[in-house]
């Protein structure tokens, strides 16, 4: 062993943590709270209460929380089966659906959901495609179609942590539940089902926190059916004249506060549910789950998940995109490739946009995957006070919708007192983009991480290895998918965020989602789509190349 | 896992020797970001370097139309050899950044498309006066600050857009859209996201009293659907799932008829409301000059030819546009902007629970 043992080097690394968490995200958060309660630069302590009692406030925060649970119900739906497929039937070896399937994901939400308006909408291209369809329009404008949408959106990551714990799972409990005579129902609600509760719990808070955070979906298709939750509502008092940043504050610092909550009880879920399921055996795929027909019928659902995800909204995309004329409709004498010609012309505003997005996002997810894994590892199994602390820190900026975060980020960086020149560079749409997305590779790795057995440490330990040793051959191997799915999910994302480029980029530069939204903004919904698919299609280009790398390494 | 005891211990001794290490490292790790941003890609961006010895420098934060914006920058630029840095978003997002920006400004000039906001600005003491400008004696005095806080340098009238396809017998006044034959038919744009709506509601109000609610609730009675802000509320009408808005900024239809789309644009009989995009200098400028030589450009002729070009209203009463109706074809009301000006908030919030 070296000169600092374990121990002293846990204890640093805690307390570094827990500072740069202090330093990156609370402080900006707090700037936040210090708003709410000054109203006209008098400092009013019961101003948040009176916001709230004066506002159609309860009625707001129901929506939002009545929209989060419906999301997760959907995203359930869609992603349980799948997770169940994809890590036990034949199909699991389609490694290529891992990266369509992150296509949702990738779309910006509210141009998926805007791909959903054009295609239902009355004289919609449905419509134009199929006249006897008309009547399912008034049906799909309702809450049943935002769920729908936004659980089609936000369904692989839920996915993803699923597949990632069935597969850790392995064959070898389900078949000793087999040998002792349990029927597949039974081997699923007692063996499977308690083995999945911490990973769907992570997941399912994630989803709801993104939900009732996102902004892109309520206010494309939630206005358009007068749902109104409270990031509309707090995207209002930000944006629209008389600025009202304490009434915005007030309402995020409950949304947060709800947030807290349900991290408060998914934790402990977590904490009862975890178990050691990682240990020096190796794990294989359960024969059991595999017959011939489920295959047949799993290749059904994912046809059909891939038609209602991807085929549809992009085939509105793709539509919108090379049509000369909005007004003429789907006919092919409308159609056009200019769109694509004028993005992508080099040298041109648009191409400098997606430049930006790229160098941005790869700059942004490397950071935020060196960051999270370090808070992951750090927070460990959450047992001591402090590493549940830095575990809700580091979970913050996803239980604040983004635009409260990034107004928090703004106060901060760009104080008079701020010693630090970040504010209207490159370096702060980057530090925004890690703050952001850190919770995610956060989260990923802590999932892997749990589950694995102290025992390998230790085994580690007993035969000599240092400690850098022990996290080069051991941790590090065990926690590099985890890593690489925070990576992949932050580039993902970070690609195609909005609210925040919105309010943070310097003057003069734009990303391609800002770019996407200026478009829009000024009716060039031709132009808008266009860079839509590109900067879509870009990032899977880089997946699947990422995704090829990695399956000749062949890690198991 | 952990012993707490030693943990305890081992946390106490090197606390001291973390927290000085810690800012030592957050100092670094934001030093390690700055670099990329003369990492990324050469676009010209900010080159603080070279323009240190002389103030070539310029900020603006300026409400669409995209295309016109960077138009004017553009030739300000060539016309000055002043860099200028343009951010662009709607009047929402530019007010959202400045109040986020309070302790520290960092915008010249910002360009808005609707005037109580910077009348508010103006009551805020946030505005340079600069009574000098050249050709603002040719500005319409409606639309400007008499103490030179603001200059309108552009307008757009409110109008209603149809679909051709789908109204053959387009409506010739405001109540028209409250008959049975445009049920369900018809976009307003949402006042709290469109600053023109606003005028568009406040106006009327102002010309015709409290009466004026009257064809609020007649609207809300024939099935007026309140849609976002202006392209999003035309969008729909563009792709016939609607036919008609109500309160549509026209030069917005105008671009879109260029293009041929099926869609065309009506004043009213009874008079509609101007909704003027002024600009101003903000107090807390660090580039008076250059802020100031930037409205002077924007009053010029040349700038002026710009906005026309756009189908824009031009400031100037002196230019004409060719692409569009002029002021003198437009009916227009009797407008109080002070009275509007006064009630925006309140009519916004009224207006809003109606149509929910």
């Amino acid at each position: 062993m070296g000169g600092l043992s374990v121990k002293h080097i846990r204890a640093w690394c805690l307390t570094l943590a827990l500072i740069a968490l202090l330093f990156l995200i609370v402080m900006p958060l707090l700037q936040i709270f210090i708003q709410s309660v000054y109203v006209d630069e008098e400092f009013q302590w019961d101003a948040p209460f009176r916001t709230l009692a004066a506002s159609p406030f309860a009625g707001v925060l129901f929506s939002s929380i009545w929209l989060g649970i419906c999301v997760i119900a959907g995203t359930t739906v869609l992603a349980l089966p799948l997770a169940w497929i994809m890590s036990n039937t034949r199909l699991a070896h389609w490694r290529w659906l891992d990266v369509v399937l992150l296509i949702p994901f990738m779309t910006p939400p509210y141009i998926g959901s805007m791909g959903w308006i054009l295609f239902m909408q009355k004289n919609g291209y449905l419509e134009q495609l199929f006249p006897d369809l008309y009547f399912l329009t008034p049906s799909f404008f309702s809450l049943g179609g935002m769920v729908m949408i936004m659980s089609l959106h936000l369904f692989p990551f839920l996915y993803l942590l699923l597949r990632g714990a069935l597969v850790r799972i392995g064959g070898s409990l389900e078949e000793a539940g087999a040998v002792m005579g349990g029927g597949f129902l039974y081997r699923f609600r007692r063996i499977i089902l308690p083995l999945l509760l911490s990973a769907y719990g992570m997941g399912a808070l994630l989803i709801f926190v993104k939900t009732i955070a996102e902004f892109g979906t309520p206010a494309t298709f939630g206005r358009r059916i007068g749902y109104e939750v409270m990031t509309s509502e707090i995207h209002k008092y930000i944006s629209s004249w008389p600025i009202d940043f304490s009434k915005a504050t007030s309402m995020a610092s409950v949304l947060l506060t709800a947030c807290l909550l349900m991290w408060y009880a998914q934790s402990v879920i977590n904490r009862k549910f975890t178990y050691r399921l990682v240990g020096g055996k190796g794990s294989r795929p359960s024969r059991l789950r595999i017959s011939g027909w489920t295959t047949g019928l799993s290749v059904a659902f994912i046809l059909l998940l891939l038609i209602a995800s991807i085929g549809i909204p992009y085939f509105s995309i793709l539509s919108a995109s090379t049509m000369k004329l909005r007004g003429m409709g789907l006919a092919w004498d409308n159609l056009t490739l200019d769109s694509y010609k004028e993005l992508l012309s080099w040298g041109s505003e648009s191409m400098e946009a997606l430049l930006n997005s790229v160098f941005l996002s790869l700059g942004a997810s490397t950071l935020a995957v060196v960051l999270g894994t370090w808070f992951a590892l750090v927070i460990g199994g959450s047992r001591t006070r402090i590493q549940r602390t830095v575990d809700a820190f580091s979970l913050l900026p996803n239980t604040v919708p983004g635009i409260v975060m990034v107004v928090g980020l703004i106060l901060w960086w760009n104080s008079p007192w701020m010693p630090i020149p970040l504010y209207n560079t490159y370096g702060m749409v980057i530090l925004t983009y890690v703050i952001l997305f850190v919770p995610y590779t956060v989260q990923y790795v802590k999932s892997v991480f749990t589950q694995v057995d102290a025992g390998l440490f230790q085994a580690g330990q007993v035969f000599g290895g240092r400690l850098s040793y022990i996290f080069r051959r051991i941790v590090l191997p065990l926690i590099v998918p985890g890593m690489l799915a925070g990576w992949m999910m932050t580039f993902t994302i970070a690609s195609r965020e909005l609210v925040g480029s919105l309010l943070i980029l310097p003057p003069s530069v734009q990303t391609s989602a800002t770019y996407i939204f200026a478009q829009f903004e000024q009716g060039q919904v031709s132009l808008g789509m266009a860079m839509a698919v590109i900067s879509v299609g870009m990032t899977t280009l880089l997946l699947i190349l990422m995704e090829s790398l990695n399956s000749r390494r062949k890690w198991k | 896992m952990m012993n707490r005891h030693v943990f305890r211990t081992g946390w106490k001794k090197g606390t001291m020797l973390a927290l000085t290490l810690t800012f030592g490292l957050a100092v670094a790790g934001c030093g390690t970001a700055t670099p990329t941003k003369d990492g990324a890609p050469a676009n010209g961006s900010a080159g603080q370097a070279e323009a240190a010895s002389t103030d070539q420098k310029l900020v603006v934060y300026s409400a669409g139309p995209d295309g016109l914006a960077k138009k004017l920058i553009a030739g300000y630029e060539a016309q000055s050899g002043v860099k200028v840095e343009l951010f662009q978003g709607t009047t929402g997002k530019i007010l959202a950044r400045m109040e986020a920006e309070k302790t520290n400004p960092v915008a010249d000039v910002v360009v808005l498309a609707s005037l109580p906001s910077v009348q508010g600005l103006k009551k805020e003491g946030l505005t340079l006066p600069y009574p000098d400008a050249k050709n603002a004696d040719k500005l319409n005095p409606d639309w400007s600050d008499k103490e030179g806080n603001y200059f309108s340098t552009s307008a757009s009238a409110l109008g209603i857009a149809y679909n051709t396809k789908l109204v053959k017998t387009p409506p010739t006044s405001w109540a028209d859209l409250a008959k049975p034959e445009y049920k369900d038919q018809v976009n307003i744009p949402d006042p709290s996201l469109s600053g023109s709506a606003l005028d568009f509601m406040t106006g009327y109000l102002s010309a015709k009293g409290d009466g004026g609610w009257t064809l609020f609730e007649q609207y809300k009675a024939n099935g007026v659907a309140m849609a976002g802000a202006n392209q999003e509320a035309l969008d729909p009408v563009i792709t016939g799932a609607k036919g008609i808005v109500v309160a549509a900024v026209d030069y917005m239809t105008y671009k879109a008829k260029a293009k041929g789309e099926p869609i065309d644009i009506v004043y009213p009989t009874e008079g509609t409301v101007i909704s003027p995009r002024p600009a101003a200098i903000l107090k807390s400028t660090q580039h008076e000059q250059n802020a100031k030589a930037f409205i002077d450009y924007l009053l010029s002729d040349d700038a002026q030819k710009l906005v026309a070009d756009a189908s824009l209203l031009p400031g100037r009463t002196d230019i004409k546009a060719d692409k569009r109706a002029n002021l003198d074809e437009i009916p227009l009301l009797k407008t109080n902007w002070e009275w509007m000006g006064e009630h925006g908030s309140d009519v916004t919030e009224k207006f809003t629970q109606m149509f929910k």
